[in-house]
């Protein structure tokens, strides 16, 4: 009797990947299976996704498009990163050369200041 | 990127990943929380969109949408938010594509209530179990029987429609639409309660 009150429960389970591709491929048991249907009754996302999922002709070529999609976002992540490293290193670097500069200048004018004290 | 606590990124949750993203800016952690959803986000667009390559290409745009996104607001709920992102990209995608194809999506903003059904807490346990039971007697008989095979004589839905003759669509709408009338209904029930 007190299942009637897993009805409006909300497990809020993080989505099982694994899971969803076994659900897919008709691999789970029959409790396993009930299990994954509730997270789909309970969820509007993870049903739009097995309704979604199921249409696509060849289920073995999933797991090449989750790949791709994978690399994709990672490549795109990385030339960001790199982006933001670059432009941070090239601001570093600009620093240390007008530093250098600064210092540079400073020895010349006390070279020539003490030069003609020195004449004085 | 050195945080402590979990010591591999899958242990963290979606809402760890998300703060530290918040604390550093650091765009490896999306790298970890994007990818867990990836199989989810292709799914809900091959239902939309009704194309796998379009499928595709939808979800890389809903990444890099998101990336974008992420760095100006604060987002609390990252699969709500995500499913609706992927959703709203669909959509657009289906109106420009508008006379091409009739657009399909009228229950695109139906089932979100589920998103957010919770139990209610205050109330004592078998208060709740006789208000439910009570709410399951005012249901529609497809709705009851739909419910009933489900959570309590846990059914899959395949069986559900060889034992009601229902099809799978409408076992799953009379589950949903059971499930949220309960809702309803309790919620009610607890707002005269308290007058």
């Amino acid at each position: 009797m007190s299942d009637l009150l897993n009805i409006l429960s909300n497990s809020n389970k993080d989505i099982d990947n694994q899971k969803l591709m076994d659900y897919l491929a008709g691999k789970l048991s029959a409790q396993e299976k009930h299990e994954f249907e509730k997270q789909m009754a309970e969820s509007a996302m993870v049903n739009d996704a097995v309704e979604g999922l199921q249409q696509f002709r060849d289920q073995k070529k999933l797991d090449t498009y989750v790949e791709q999609l994978h690399k994709q976002l990672h490549q795109h992540l990385h030339q960001k990163k790199r982006r933001r490293t670059q432009w941070f290193e090239w601001k570093q670097d600009q620093w240390i050369l007008i530093a250098v500069i600064v210092v540079l200048l400073l020895i010349v004018i006390a070279y020539v200041v003490i030069k003609k004290l020195g004449h004085a | 990127m050195h945080m402590n606590r979990p010591e591999r990124f899958s242990e963290y949750s979606d809402q760890q990943l998300l703060e530290n993203f918040y604390r550093d800016g650091n765009t490896e952690w999306l790298g970890h929380l994007l990818p867990r959803y990836t199989l989810l986000l292709l799914g809900v667009c091959m239902k939309y969109l009704k194309n796998e390559e379009e499928a595709k290409d939808c979800v890389q745009q809903v990444f890099l949408k998101a990336i974008t996104e992420l760095s100006k607001y604060k987002v609390e709920y990252f699969k709500a938010w995500i499913y609706m992102v992927a959703k709203n990209h669909c959509l657009m995608k289906l109106r420009d594509q508008q006379g091409k194809r009739a657009v399909e999506v009228n229950d695109i903003h139906v089932q979100t209530v589920d998103e957010t059904l919770e139990g209610n807490p205050h109330l004592e346990k078998d208060e709740l179990l006789d208000r439910m039971a009570g709410a399951l007697e005012q249901l529609n008989a497809e709705q009851k029987q739909c419910i009933i095979l489900f959570y309590l004589e846990k059914r899959s839905y395949h069986e559900i429609t060889e034992i009601t003759g229902f099809s799978l669509m409408q076992v799953k709408s009379y589950i949903q639409n059971g499930k949220r009338n309960l809702k309803i209904m309790l919620d009610k029930k607890a707002k005269t309660g308290k007058q």
